[in-house]
């Protein structure tokens, strides 16, 4: 006859203090593993807009970014932008010129979509609609969450890149075309790949889809 | 081209990130924001500290940095002699960016300033001599607007103002001691210095112009031509301005 051994006490604690910490470390793995855990999910079709033919909705990895275009501040670069949206030109293109806290820049549709990135010329690409003038002269501030046109050192040679900005940057006006400001999910940028110390993002991470609401 | 890509990104990744808003607009490091909010929308920089510039690994270009004292008082006297650009005339000509700076050199030769219409800039010397300072303000920004309007400022239409037998120096800064006053007797040219070259020329009869405001009388007709020259170019660019 075998008799039942009772766990005394110290090994009652430590059988739960095991089970405690497998629960914990496995929890701890689930959250580091996805960085977008806790990122808000905004849905555009929940939220009753303004402006409805100046809504783009960017779908990254984290989720929706729900950016409100304006049109009467830059028609040009705005209307450039909805072009490629419309087209599907955005979708698949990577995030490649990350800087930590200050801004995201993508739409190198020549050089950085995900099937052809040339790491070694991603950031001059163009989208082959030639080249826009720069529209710098509207009232705009340039806040955290604001949507300029990228461009060389030359004014007038903004095409299909934007960047995204983080954090406030009062010498951007005047200097950088505006096309809009993010509505809602500047969070989901913030989630995006970046390199402290670098600008190119290698293996960076992509916009899944760009498209406009209407 | 296989072995070349790897080394090209790996040159891509190890280039230090310089996350600085200034820096990435104008290409000057060490630079910090003086005032921004200014009538004609001209943004003044100082140097925190010293910076090195230059196409090239040499980096020949070099300024340093001043106290706050001498910012501000130099910073006043810049700023009354800049207003008299207009935001529109600026925006022409591609001025925006007015960084102040000491002991300013190219190629260790002192210089009042360092125009760039490409990053919109002006490097100004703010401890270059007093005597000619506010003259010199407006000589270098004659150089941003001769850089974006050359067919306007032609050198060799220029050159026909002179005497046939005149020449003009190879360049202006062969020589670091080149005289700034402005002649009694001008003979065609308004200082030493208008004889380095024919930009030279162009922007010295321009600075008088304008720190002169127009009162330059003087029966000499090829200066006379020259400011003729000078003026009927500049409205071309923009009829309101006012010399």
């Amino acid at each position: 006859m075998i008799n039942k051994i009772k766990a005394s006490k110290s090994e009652k604690i430590i059988l739960w203090f095991l089970i405690i910490l497998g629960l914990f470390t496995l929890t701890s793995l689930i959250i580091l593993k996805n960085k977008c855990l806790f990122v808000k999910k905004h849905e555009p079709n929940n939220i009753k807009f303004d402006n409805p033919e100046n809504i783009a909705i960017l779908n990254a990895s984290c989720g929706n970014v729900i950016i409100e275009l304006y049109p009467d501040i830059s028609p040009k670069a705005v209307a450039r932008f909805k072009t490629l949206a419309r087209s599907g030109a955005y979708d698949d293109a990577a995030f490649h010129r990350v800087i930590e806290n200050k801004l995201i820049q993508a739409g190198d549709l020549q050089f950085g979509k995900r099937e052809n990135l040339d790491y070694g010329k991603v950031g001059t690409g163009k989208s082959g609609l030639g080249l826009i003038e720069s529209e710098i002269d509207g009232d705009f501030k340039y806040e955290r969450g604001s949507i300029g046109l990228a461009r060389t050192f030359q004014m007038n040679t903004e095409d299909s890149q934007f960047f995204i900005i983080f954090q406030d940057e009062p010498l951007f006006e005047g200097e950088y075309t505006p096309i809009g400001k993010v509505l809602f999910g500047l969070e989901v940028l913030e989630k995006v790949k970046f390199m402290p110390k670098f600008h190119i993002v290698p293996r960076p991470d992509f916009i899944n889809s760009l498209k406009l609401l209407n | 081209m296989i072995f070349f890509r790897p080394i090209l990104f790996f040159f891509i990744l190890i280039a230090p990130l310089k996350a600085n808003t200034i820096y990435n607009l104008i290409k000057i490091p060490n630079l910090e924001i003086y005032e921004t909010n200014t009538e004609n929308k001209l943004r003044y920089l100082y140097a925190a500290k010293p910076f090195k510039l230059g196409a090239d690994v040499k980096k020949n270009i070099q300024c340093f940095d001043s106290n706050k004292e001498t910012l501000d008082i130099k910073y006043k006297i810049i700023n009354e002699n800049l207003n008299r650009y207009s935001s529109d005339f600026l925006k022409k000509i591609g001025l925006k960016y007015i960084v102040l700076c000491e002991d300013l050199s190219i190629a260790e030769i002192n210089t009042a300033g360092i125009p760039n219409n490409i990053t919109r800039t002006l490097i100004l010397d703010i401890k270059f001599n007093e005597a000619y300072f506010e003259r010199a303000i407006h000589h270098e920004v004659f150089h941003i607007i001769k850089d974006t309007y050359k067919d306007f400022f032609d050198d060799a239409d220029w050159k026909n103002f002179n005497k046939k037998k005149f020449e003009y120096s190879e360049c202006s800064t062969c020589n670091n001691k080149w005289n700034l006053s402005t002649y009694n007797k001008t003979k065609g040219f308004l200082t030493e210095y208008s004889k380095s070259t024919a930009s030279e020329d162009m922007a010295e009869v321009f600075s008088h112009l304008m720190f002169y405001q127009n009162k330059i009388y003087n029966d000499d007709p090829i200066i006379k031509r020259k400011i003729l020259f000078i003026k009927k170019n500049i409205l071309k660019i923009d009829n309101t301005f006012n010399f």
